[in-house]
Order: structure tokens, then sequence, then C-alpha cells
């Protein structure tokens, strides 16, 4: 095992060469030295250089493990592909994706060149929404005492629960599979992700639709427009829209270094 | 874990503890009354069987809620959440 070098190079993003001043006013990981664009062929990186000792297997593992730590790294991470992606066509690379110097970076991009001008050519002019649909939960179910006296009544009341349990909920994978299917017809391309938990929607609501969509910048108007329409034809359900974001969900390169 | 002190309160411990033995009473409890429900639908059962199968569940599910008031406890309380899986009992 060899020393590592003091300085590590940090990926964040590539793009293609683009006329215009290199993003600016950007923090990055590390104050020390600045966010700056490393141009190989056809294709540029956007990189800074970070210290080696705060990024080794173990201090990463230590750091990324920490939640105040990983919300800055994800949050500066974040700010750059933003700030690159407002300026041309940008595949971000995933958080935390390092190279052992400039050299490494090159052969990287080179050995994938043919993939990322793919992916740059699907970005270009597009952009990435996300949409979550949430069904309220009913009423916390209060055990009230009760108010039946025969066996029989008290089985019909459980019964009429669980049907109602069961039609609510499927009214709202339905309603939910409506949005998926509006929104899909303007986009480009769609990913459906794992819908979160409890933990992450409280205890109000459960999550049953979280879905990426990959746009046309000129369909935006068409795009909020069909939600608002949405929003009035599902009253059911919650529709949260956001973006737009960088391509995140749609950057299958086989970049991961 | 870098803090390896163990807090022991007895009675938040006695609480938890409730709570989970409750969890899994109710569970069952449920679980039952879907078994009772199936097997009704398929028939075969007499009126009389109906009766004192549903009058057995209303007194568990009586004494269930006793228990909780007892303790101070929700239903939701008692719900744990699987992740992925989604939750141990149904949500309305």
């Amino acid at each position: 095992m060899t020393t590592p070098p003091p300085v590590l190079t940090y990926a964040f993003a590539v793009c293609r060469p683009y006329d215009g001043p290199a993003p600016t006013g950007l923090t990055g990981l590390d104050p020390g030295s600045p966010v700056r664009t490393l141009p190989t062929g056809p294709l540029t990186a956007i990189v800074q250089d970070v210290p080696a000792a705060d990024h080794t297997e173990e201090a990463l593992r230590r750091r990324l493990s920490d939640r105040t730590e990983l919300e800055r790294c994800a949050r500066a991470h974040h700010e750059v592909i933003t700030a690159v992606s407002s300026l041309t066509a940008t595949v971000p690379l995933p958080l935390a994706t390092l190279y052992r110097g400039d050299e490494r970076v090159r052969e990287a991009l080179c050995a994938k060149e043919a993939s990322f001008l793919t992916a740059l050519d699907r970005l270009a002019g597009r952009t990435e929404w996300g949409v979550k649909v949430y069904a309220p939960t009913g009423p916390p179910a209060v055990r009230e005492t009760p108010a039946v006296d025969s066996g029989r009544a008290y089985l019909d009341r459980v019964r009429n629960r669980h049907q109602g349990r069961e039609q609510r909920q499927n009214a709202a994978l339905q309603a939910a599979e409506r949005v998926d299917a509006v929104v899909r017809g303007l986009a480009v391309a769609t990913r459906r992700l794992r819908p979160h938990g409890p933990e992450a929607t409280g205890p109000q609501r459960t999550h049953i639709l979280n879905a990426a969509y990959l746009l046309d910048t000129t369909r935006t108007r068409e795009l909020r427009a069909a939600l608002t329409s949405l929003r009035r034809d599902e009253p059911a359900i919650q529709i949260e829209l956001s973006g737009p974001w960088a391509p995140y969900s749609f950057t299958d390169t086989g970049a991961a270094p | 874990m870098t803090d390896t002190r163990v807090d022991l309160d007895p009675e938040a411990m006695g609480r938890d503890l409730v709570a989970l033995v409750l969890t899994v009473v109710e569970l069952l409890r449920q679980l039952m009354e879907r078994q009772a429900l199936r097997r009704i639908d398929a028939g075969g059962l007499t009126d009389a069987q109906i009766d004192h199968i549903g009058t057995t569940l209303m007194h568990l599910d009586r004494r269930m809620t006793e228990l909780c008031d007892q303790h101070g406890l929700t239903l939701e309380d008692l719900n744990l959440d699987l992740g992925p899986l989604g939750t141990l009992l149904p949500r309305d």
C-alpha cells in the first residue's frame, strides 16, 4: 500500500466544454481550493482538490454516517451540480466520487467517453422533475368502546372497517397510477423510486408514488398545468411536484468509479 | 456508537416492555379477527357459532382497549415501522 497523495481530486459532474465563465462563488467541499473545470478531449469534468486525509475510506465512512456532515457534503455536492447544470447539459456524478489526482479523472473520462457523450445528448435541454403522491391516513384509529352488543354485529363492524380500508387504499393507488400516466405522457424517461416510509412522511400520510421524470424544458408549462388539473381531479390524494432538478435519476452511464 | 453509557430508567424500560407485549397481542388479535371472517365467509358455521366467535372477539377488543388505556398507550404507539415492508399493523 503506497501512501496516498496529500490531495485527491473530487469529481462533481461531467459536461461538454462550454463557452462562458466557469461557475464562480462555489465553495464545494473544501473552502481551501477552488471548484474548477478539467477539460479532457470532448468532455469536461467539474472537480476540486480535497485533502486526502479527510477522504480516506475510513474518514469518509465516519463523516458520511454523521447526519450533519452528510447533509453538508450532499448540499455542497448538489450546489455545484445545480450551478453547472444551469449552464449546460450535465451528468451528475455520485456523492463522494474521488480520484487520485487529475490524471485518473482523465483516464476515467476517456474510458467512458462514449457513454458520457450519449448521456449528455440525451440530457441536453431536459431537466428532472419529481412527483410524490401521498394518501392521507384516515382519522386515527380511535378504539371506541364497541357500541354493539351482539357478536355478529361486532363481526360486521370489523368487516366493514377492513373493506373500507381496502377500498380507500385501492382508490388512492389507482389515483397515483393516473397521475403517473399523465406525467409519463409528457416525459421522455421515467423512473419509479421506492416510496418513503413513515419515518420520513410522518404518521398522517402514506407515500404511495415516488417517481422521477425527465422532461424537455419546453414542456415545463404543460407539466405545471397538468399538475393543476390532476390536483383538481384527484382530491383524495396529495400530489407534490419538485424541480427542476439536475438529472440525478437519469445518468445511467455506469460512471461510478 | 461512541457513547457506551447506557441509561437504565426502570420506568421507561417497563413501559417499553408493556408496549412490546401489547403490540404482539394486538397483532395476534387482528390476525384472529381476519381468520374468523375468512372462516365465516367459507361457510359451514352455524349462527350460534358465529355469534359466539364474534362475542369472544368483541370481549378481546374491549380488554385490549382497557389495557391500552391503563398504560396510556394508543394503537399508533403499538405500531412498528418495518421500513420497506410498511407497518406491522395496517394503518387506516
